[in-house]
């Protein structure tokens, strides 16, 4: 009953889709038959799914190499004033430009190739994870590192077994954060990559295909499905995965 | 580390405490003997938990000394464990890594291997009863069950000075009763004084302070100073027939007389 609630709202729109598709009377726009046509053969042949999975190996690539980056970077930020005092006009002034902005200089360095597109999301990524990290850690309970500290626990060892566990549920929103706008960001620079056509795959680059070398506005708009599709898969699935892995920051 | 018999555990010789300008406690001068439980009472603002934190290294005096075994307290160590008012435990840990906690990343756990610290930790959860519950997180527990876990965290460390601020003041009254128990079971009050550990206990229940303490520090407030140390020369083992007595009675009405005044000032202001 309560998926049936779930699936009125987008079938009610797929029905008012259809209509004004009809209203309009153009021949080339897409309708949901023809984009679900369009989506099988996409899927059949199989370039659908190589596309995404292109694109994922990406986001997954540049997102491991932002939480590497900025969680402990983070834990010294917020552990530490020095660093922090020191980092903080640099984080703020990079922060705002967003990884769409730095493309042209990634292109111009590093080219089109999967290590451009890497880096493209794990600056996207770098910011919010860094910043959730820096929160987490001055939002501790004092008390937990007081209760270390009379348990005579060093610095480095509370610094890895009180200040990054207690940290770690801002961290995870994060991460979380981060995963959405690095899937974004991948499909925006391969989107503008693409223009240089053929070599870097990707499903934004299939997007810019259906864009610039046909008339088939359906598999644009078979792109744009798989794109929000993966999106909440993505958070969905890391959701879940988290809250097995840390099962007290999910009370 | 042995202790000299008749020495103090804990000295404090002329102790203030100032935070900025404002004077949280002046000249406090007093000795711990070893094995002895030390009740602290007084209004708020009379600078119990400043003693405490200072006892503990988490704070600095402004002036005077404060000594352990004759020996300046520099900061935090592993010879006093500390009970703190609002449990202060992990959440990422079960209740077994919560009570073994010190033993598995501080020094208490020194010398041990892995299955020495989990015979203690084991051993820990049966004396505050905990068993059963060895795998649930803080967030899955009772208030009373939580103050166990900090209680067993605290003793597993097996600190020689136990530092306990309010740690029954956020219980309901008959879960306090039954954990005031536990406390001196713990503590071992049927063994003789050289086999007990020495407690400095913060409260505001003056009933508890007399059940549970060798002696009442009562301190006075604005500034926090002392006002009277009392003798509580009620026999032990205590039990509920000691709640009964007429000494029970009579030292809990002294003690309440000598903060009546202030405690009542503190309820207008």
């Amino acid at each position: 009953m309560r998926t049936l609630r779930q699936l009125a709202l987008p079938l009610a729109l797929i029905v008012l889709w259809e209509i004004l598709v009809a209203l309009s009377g153009s021949p080339r726009a897409p309708r949901p038959s023809t984009t679900a046509l369009k989506a099988v053969e996409m899927l059949a042949d199989g370039t659908l799914l190589a596309a995404l999975a292109t694109s994922l190996g990406r986001v997954f690539g540049g997102f491991v190499l932002a939480t590497l980056l900025a969680v402990p970077l983070g834990l010294a930020m917020g552990t530490l004033p020095v660093v922090e005092r020191n980092l903080d006009p640099l984080v703020e002034s990079f922060r705002p430009i967003a990884a769409i902005a730095i493309l042209p200089l990634v292109i111009l360095w590093i080219g089109t190739g999967n290590l451009a597109a890497v880096t493209i999301v794990a600056y996207a990524a770098f910011f919010p994870i860094l910043i959730n990290t820096i929160a987490g850690v001055k939002r501790i309970d004092r008390s937990l590192i007081r209760a270390a500290r009379t348990m005579g626990i060093s610095p480095l060892t509370r610094l890895r077994t009180v200040v990054l566990p207690a940290a770690l549920p801002s961290i995870l929103v994060g991460m979380r954060i981060g995963l959405g706008i690095a899937w974004t960001a991948i499909i925006a620079a391969e989107l503008a990559v693409g223009a240089k056509a053929g070599t870097s795959g990707g499903i934004g680059q299939m997007m810019f295909v259906f864009y610039a070398y046909s008339i088939q506005l359906s598999g644009i708009v078979v792109c744009m499905a798989a794109v929000g599709l993966v999106a909440m898969l993505l958070d969905r699935g890391l959701r879940a995965l988290l809250a097995r892995a840390f099962p007290w920051s999910h009370p | 580390m042995m202790t000299v018999p008749n020495e103090p555990k804990i000295r404090l010789e002329h102790v203030g405490k100032m935070f900025d300008s404002f004077v949280a406690l002046d000249d406090l001068s007093l000795d711990i003997r070893p094995g002895e439980f030390l009740a602290i009472v007084g209004p708020s603002g009379s600078g119990k938990t400043t003693v405490l934190n200072m006892l503990a290294g988490l704070d600095r005096q402004s002036s005077g000394t404060i000594l352990l075994d004759g020996k300046p307290i520099a900061g935090p160590g592993p010879d006093r464990g500390v009970m703190f008012q609002d449990y202060a435990l992990f959440p990422w840990q079960t209740v077994r890594g919560n009570v073994g906690f010190g033993l598995t990343h501080g020094p208490a756990g020194a010398g041990l291997d892995r299955a020495a610290r989990e015979a203690r930790v084991a051993r820990v959860i049966d004396l505050v009863n905990l068993g059963g519950a060895e795998e649930r997180y803080p967030h899955q527990l009772s208030g009373g069950m939580r103050q166990r876990v900090a209680l067993g965290r605290l003793i597993a460390n097996e600190p020689e000075v136990l530092l306990m601020d309010e740690p029954l003041a956020a219980l309901d009254a008959q879960t306090r009763l039954v954990l005031q128990d536990e406390i001196l079971r713990i503590w071992r009050q049927d063994q003789p004084a050289a086999e007990r550990r020495t407690v400095v206990f913060i409260t505001h229940g003056i009933d508890e302070a007399v059940y549970l303490a060798d002696r009442v520090v009562v301190l006075g407030s604005r500034p926090g100073r002392l006002k009277a140390i009392v003798d509580v020369d009620l026999p032990r083992p205590r039990n509920e027939a000691t709640r009964a007595t007429a000494a029970f009675a009579d030292l809990s009405r002294s003690i309440w007389e000598l903060i009546r005044d202030e405690a009542i000032r503190a309820t207008v202001e």
